[in-house]
């Protein structure tokens, strides 16, 4: 008797944890009121105060919405993303994630065509077959070269490289002058395919901007010797030591402290290390876009974004009217401007809109998003139909780590060309 | 068990705590990895609804899976290499401080350390430790032992030993407390006997120390196996797998297929021959060393 008693107290214990862990957010019963959850991510500029204030910001537009946010427990929003998924608790909104694989599994819903519309300058920047998914409030530019102009003075150069021969003779210049010609945080691997993601997207992308769509066709491989001409690039790179030896082994947050200390006289790296270029000697910086061979502009571009609506969520329309009211906050912007180097792409609003103080580098760089010129598709970056399979970026990245090592550029193509084949199947 | 139990008059408590502990085995090693299994049947996909059965055809494609045969090479070397160093240097370690004083009591909780750290910490040190501007490469430096800095993470091979190096120093708290203990119960009239037959502190230490640690080196060498099996989060820390997946282990390798390339069911199919390689080379050590412990 008294063990049925113990086993039912254990049951209904059991039963009552089960319950409390399964209630979710849910639509309040009778007031009209609906909790949303939202999955966000911290970094040094966007900390706990900066979502606290911006979701605060955006809740106070919506009536009879309460946000509940999950902070992911890194940067890698895509994986806690599938996690949440994958136990059944998939959130509201979600920041910043890769909307192409989410919205192949019909877990998005689009933004309204008409709104994205009327508030972006490139409304179709991060579309997935013709939807809008994230709003496209900024965008960076993937990769840029950042230089230092002292180290360049003092290897005799002046100006900076416009055809792939200068850069390369500026590189061979550095060296001679005993210094480090391109700083490189390999121990991180999406740091590590930089100058590779540059390369190809200038070299590739630049000549066929339709290239990655027409690999997911079939029509051309990363064994083309258009591809492998390109990545040899990189590789001679590597052979001609413009890269210090044991740059595998130096993580992105030291390669950063290296560069901006002067330890490296160029430095391959998104658009967002604008915002760690440190304020006080901000003058001794500029910036270029990877050379092309016959020194045409080609821009490495990802248009970036605020958060993906769940298709799921309760509430769609108070899901929305929060997004919209947060994307276009030019609070939040300025944050992700001065802390993460983010172009902004809001329509009708200048820098002095946001109330931002940026560098002459920021603002230099920002040119190439304003001009009319030859933007592509960051490889490996970019959110769009140009993204690469679910996987495959960090085999791009493992190529570029293993080129460091090895002279075999046939093989590594041959095998990322074999994971596409996989991730694709 | 609970039969037993039950047999035993007036031990509700202990029949509860025997439920309890069955039901949270069954809810949390029996049902998961039966579940596993059926996904490893399937392709699922945590973004897709819909699940298809396919039969064996994960199983098929490991089979031709490069990737995976790096990995369960890396993974199967690291757990031999590091296990043999660990256990070799927790028994020389627990034999140096098998001594009763507060200093020693001390320097036993030192060693033990690095198995109460989280694996995640210990890969960050580490990660510090080896950098290219490293402490390691400093020291090296200063002592004029090298004159440039070492890769220790940026090259395939070296990233490999440092994997190791870390593990076996993890691992070496653990076996050193498992053998200090098994040390401690050799009784002293044994050795007092063995000096009265004029043995030597070597004969000592071959005939009695090492014969009566033998049970506490199947204990340590078995655990030291399965832990190294399924080494994921020390490599996460401090490598990430690279570079270009040469520190890769079959269990970073298989969250990397459910959590980035989206492939539960084939993560599932690859789980589960990690577990029947675990079981099994588990087994096989277990009973090589029970033969031993017989025939020592």
């Amino acid at each position: 008797m008294r063990h049925n008693r113990l086993l039912t107290a254990c049951l209904a214990a059991g039963l009552a944890l089960t319950a409390a862990g399964c209630s979710a957010a849910s639509p309040g019963a009778a007031s009209g009121s609906v909790t949303l959850t939202y999955l966000t991510f911290e970094t040094p500029d966007l900390t706990a105060s900066f979502w606290k204030n911006s979701i605060d910001n955006a809740e106070a537009k919506v009536p009879g919405l309460t946000i509940k946010d999950i902070v992911s427990p890194n940067t890698d929003r895509d994986a806690y993303a599938k996690q949440l998924q994958a136990s059944g608790q998939f959130p509201d909104l979600l920041q910043s994630i890769t909307p192409s694989t989410f919205a192949q599994a019909g877990l998005l819903k689009p933004y309204p065509q008409d709104w994205v519309n009327a508030n972006f300058l490139d409304p179709m920047g991060n579309a997935n077959k013709g939807k809008v998914y994230i709003p496209p409030t900024n965008s960076q530019i993937i990769p840029m070269v950042f230089y230092n102009k002292q180290l360049f003075a003092r290897a005799g150069i002046s100006g900076t490289p416009k055809t792939w021969a200068e850069f390369t003779a500026d590189c061979a210049k550095l060296k001679a002058a005993g210094i480090t010609p391109i700083e490189l945080g390999g121990g991180d691997s999406f740091a590590a395919a930089m100058p590779l993601t540059g390369v190809l997207s200038v070299d590739v992308l630049g000549k066929d901007p339709n290239w990655l769509r027409e690999r997911y066709a079939g029509k051309v491989h990363f064994t083309d010797s258009n591809v492998e001409a390109a990545v040899a690039k990189y590789r001679t790179m590597v052979a001609n030591g413009y890269f210090e030896p044991g740059a595998l082994s130096v993580s992105y947050a030291d390669s950063i402290k290296d560069f901006t200390s002067g330890k490296a006289a160029m430095y391959m790296m998104g658009s967002w290390f604008l915002g760690s270029i440190p304020k006080a000697g901000a003058a001794d910086y500029g910036s270029f876009l990877t050379p092309a061979d016959d020194g045409s502009v080609v821009v490495p571009y990802a248009v970036g974004g605020s958060m993906a609506i769940s298709a799921s969520t309760p509430s769609p329309d108070k899901a929305t009217a929060f997004a919209e009211s947060w994307s276009l906050n030019p609070a939040n912007l300025k944050t992700l401007i001065e802390g993460d180097g983010a172009f902004p792409l809001i329509k009708g609003k200048t820098l002095q809109d946001y109330g931002v103080d940026v560098s002459q580098v920021y603002q230099d760089s920002y040119t190439y998003v304003l001009q009319n010129n030859t933007k592509v598709s960051a490889i490996g970056w970019v959110t769009n139909d140009d993204a690469m399979p679910s996987g495959l970026n960090d085999d791009f990245y493992a190529a570029a780590q293993a080129l460091f090592n090895s002279n075999d550029v046939a093989g590594q193509m041959a095998k990322l060309d074999s994971e596409w084949t996989t991730a694709t199947q | 068990m609970i039969t037993r139990l039950r047999q035993r008059r007036g031990d509700p408590a202990l029949t509860a705590l025997a439920l309890l502990t069955l039901g949270l085995y069954i809810l949390f090693i029996i049902v998961p990895v039966i579940m596993s299994g059926w996904k490893s049947f399937t392709d699922e996909n945590p973004l897709l609804a819909q699940t298809r059965f396919i039969g064996l055809a994960n199983y098929r494609e490991m089979t031709h899976d490069s990737t995976l045969a790096a990995s369960l090479g890396f993974t199967l070397g690291l757990a031999a290499v590091v296990t043999l160093l660990a256990n070799a240097a927790g028994i020389g370690f627990a034999i140096l401080l098998n001594q009763t004083s507060l200093s020693f009591r001390v320097m036993r909780m030192l060693a033990f350390l690095p198995q109460v750290i989280s694996g995640v910490i210990v890969g960050f040190v580490w990660r510090y430790i080896l950098a290219e501007d490293g402490i390691l490469n400093h020291l090296l430096t200063a002592l004029g032992i090298i004159a440039q800095p070492i890769s220790w993470l940026g090259t395939p091979d070296l990233a490999m030993f440092s994997v190791g190096l870390v593990a076996t120093w993890v691992l070496t708290g653990f076996t050193t407390v498992v053998h200090l203990a098994a040390l401690q119960s050799i009784p002293v009239e044994m050795y007092q006997a063995a000096k009265v037959d004029g043995a030597s502190r070597w004969q000592q230490f071959r005939w009695i120390t090492l014969r009566m640690l033998a049970p506490g080196t199947t204990i340590s060498v078995t655990i030291s196996l399965i832990t190294m099996l399924k080494l994921y989060d020390i490599i996460a820390a401090l490598t990430s797998g690279g570079p270009a997946f040469a520190t890769q282990s079959t269990a970073l390798y298989i969250i990397n297929l459910a959590f980035t390339d989206d492939r539960f069911g084939y993560a599932s199919a690859v789980a589960m021959l990690l577990l029947a390689v675990s079981a099994v080379v588990a087994l096989s050590v277990t009973g090589l060393l029970r033969r031993r412990e017989v025939d020592l």
